[in-house]
């Protein structure tokens, strides 16, 4: 059996623990633990190590979906993480204070996977902070040469993940049929 | 509470999950007019307190014996604490502010010790809070927080559940009944494609684009007043206010304006908030939202008469769709042309899907200023590349139909 992953990325606090659950066919695997860092701010716990689910497709064939940890100081993993991945789901909390900073961190860090698969891109949040809106994501990415897709999403809810998803694999190959 | 709004009431909260804990630093922030900021429990002055969640008691048992800072407790419930300030949720503005000035006096009281504690620890009564409620008026009412900053509000945000509904994501079986036809069209023809073109000019679609030009221009609300339903346009936050339905809206979309019709459309700034917008916050929609599906239902399946079906179109870039209505196919398409441009046959063959589903995708992305048509020879001239089939293909396709089953 092969071993396919999808690698959810992105700021602390900007859902991707949500985001897997809200797709994963088993409840996730969370290693979540108190926040000692300035983390602590914003969650009173959050992803130290990765967050874990899988997809069961119907002949059998499991899909693993990995969050990596939110918290810089633990880059070291994502190298790890991305190898054989299928492509990149990046979320972005738009409450943060310069999601712009955080496109480009994220972006840039996982450069040379999204060179090799594909991104799209989640904003979360957006129902408590409206600005900047998805058209200013764009202007920004347009500047950076790439064309992602990029959604306002609620990690909570399954259909937004899931169209986030479908776009990243049709974006890898619009000739695919269901 | 006067001099808080340079030095704002340093507040902790507890038993509140991440989203809770989020939204009521921005309520501090936004509707609250920073009256009060959230810091670390280490430099608190006052304790805000959800009563409502699991570790309630706890956390008050654990506040009142290891603190002697003022406690807000948020509560659905009617509480009545001795020494405890109490807001009944949902929060209200007026409500907070009158508990943190209350809160604010506490702390005075006790940096003066002849004022007993126990004279400002009083529930937030509704006599009260009449002098915080005009205080407060006085603030939101004021010439800076106009029509639109307070329809910014946070609150008000949550409650346009419309502007902020997960997306429709229509198969090629509901597809028919949703968008509708055109007698005696079929789109699906090829020998029949020049007559499968729409003026969105000629229908309701083409006013509310006029509109919409001219009230972001302008920077100005404005009333399309039609003779069916008033449109009130938003442009500071891209939103438009519509007292419809979808039914009624896709009903009217398809009906063609006519000499007797069309004088009937006026549009006017609009200088003061109806009373009838706020009680139905429902009924806003994101302005994208909004003419995205007018134009899918104005469309029918046919293509904008503005683009020359033999020339090659581009993608500016992806549609929002998780908040639009996703036609059969769109997600491809728009795939297939970020990757570069084609015509709508093209895309028709290459995909090997029905016409419409073209149409109707380019219709939508058309009235949102998303599709261009490419003016470069080349364009025309070289044939556009073949779409590279993944060696994934057989596996991305199955994870493909897991999401489309599990749809929520």
């Amino acid at each position: 059996m092969s071993n396919y992953k999808i690698i959810f990325t992105g700021p602390v606090g900007a859902g991707k623990t949500t985001a897997i659950e809200s797709i994963s066919d088993i409840p996730p695997i969370k290693t979540d633990a108190s926040a000692s860092d300035m983390t602590k701010t914003k969650k009173s716990s959050t992803t130290v190590a990765m967050d874990y689910g899988i997809m069961n497709l119907i002949d059998g064939e499991k899909i693993h979906l990995y969050g990596t940890p939110g918290q810089e100081r633990f880059d070291f993993m994502w190298d790890i993480l991305t190898t054989g991945g299928i492509g990149l789901i990046l979320l972005l909390d738009n409450t943060r204070a310069d999601p712009f900073q955080d496109m480009k961190f994220f972006l840039d860090s996982f450069q040379k996977f999204i060179a090799e698969t594909n991104v799209a891109i989640g904003v979360t949040q957006m129902d408590l902070s409206n600005k900047p809106t998805i058209n200013d994501y764009h202007i920004q990415l347009q500047g950076m040469g790439i064309k992602p897709p990029v959604f306002s999403v609620d990690a909570r809810v399954k259909n937004d993940v899931s169209i986030l998803v479908q776009s990243l694999l049709y974006s890898l190959d619009p000739g695919i049929e269901v | 509470m006067k001099d808080r709004h340079k030095s704002p009431l340093k507040i902790a909260l507890h038993g509140m999950d991440e989203r809770a804990y989020k939204m009521m630093v921005m309520y501090l922030q936004g509707p609250c007019k920073g009256a009060a900021v959230v810091v670390e429990d280490l430099n608190a002055e006052v304790d805000i307190i959800d009563a409502d969640s699991a570790k309630a008691k706890a956390l008050l048992e654990q506040r009142l014996t290891e603190s002697d800072r003022p406690i807000i407790v948020l509560s659905l419930q009617e509480l009545t604490f001795d020494n405890i300030l109490y807001v009944k949720k949902p929060v209200k503005i007026d409500n907070l502010l009158f508990a943190l000035s209350e809160a604010d006096a506490i702390l005075s009281a006790k940096k003066k010790p002849q004022h007993p504690v126990g004279s400002h620890t009083k529930n937030t009564a509704p006599l009260q809070v009449q002098d915080s409620i005009a205080e407060t008026e006085s603030l939101i009412l004021s010439p800076e927080h106009n029509l639109v900053k307070k329809q910014t509000t946070n609150t008000d945000e949550q409650k346009k559940t419309s502007k902020h509904q997960t997306a429709m994501q229509l198969d090629e079986g509901k597809f028919s009944a949703y968008i509708g036809s055109v007698p005696g069209l079929d789109v699906n023809d090829p020998k029949q494609f020049p007559d499968a073109a729409y003026n969105s000019k000629d229908y309701f679609q083409g006013y509310v684009q006029s509109a919409l030009m001219v009230a972001e221009a302008k920077k100005q609300v404005m009333r399309l007043n039609s003779g069916w339903k008033s449109l009130i346009i938003f442009p500071h936050n891209h939103e438009v206010w519509l007292d419809a339905d979808d039914k009624q809206l896709r009903a009217f979309a398809g009906v063609a304006m006519n000499k007797i019709s069309a004088p009937k459309m006026t549009l006017i700034p609009v200088e003061s908030n109806p009373a009838s917008i706020q009680e139905n916050l429902e009924k806003f929609h994101n302005k994208d939202a909004f003419l995205w599906k007018l134009a899918v239902w104005t469309s029918k399946g046919r293509y904008p008469s503005a683009l020359d079906i033999h020339r090659a179109v581009f993608l500016k870039n992806w549609p929002n769709f998780t908040r639009l209505v996703v036609t059969p196919h769109a997600l491809r398409i728009s795939a297939l042309l970020i990757a570069g441009p084609r015509t709508l046959p093209d895309i028709v063959e290459v995909l090997k899907i029905k016409p419409q589903y073209v149409f109707v995708f380019i219709s939508a992305a058309h009235a949102l200023g998303l599709v261009g048509q490419a003016k470069r020879e080349a364009d025309e001239i070289i044939q556009p590349p073949a779409i590279k089939k993944t060696e994934q293909q057989g596996l991305l396709s199955r994870i493909l139909g897991k999401l489309r089953a599990n749809k929520s």
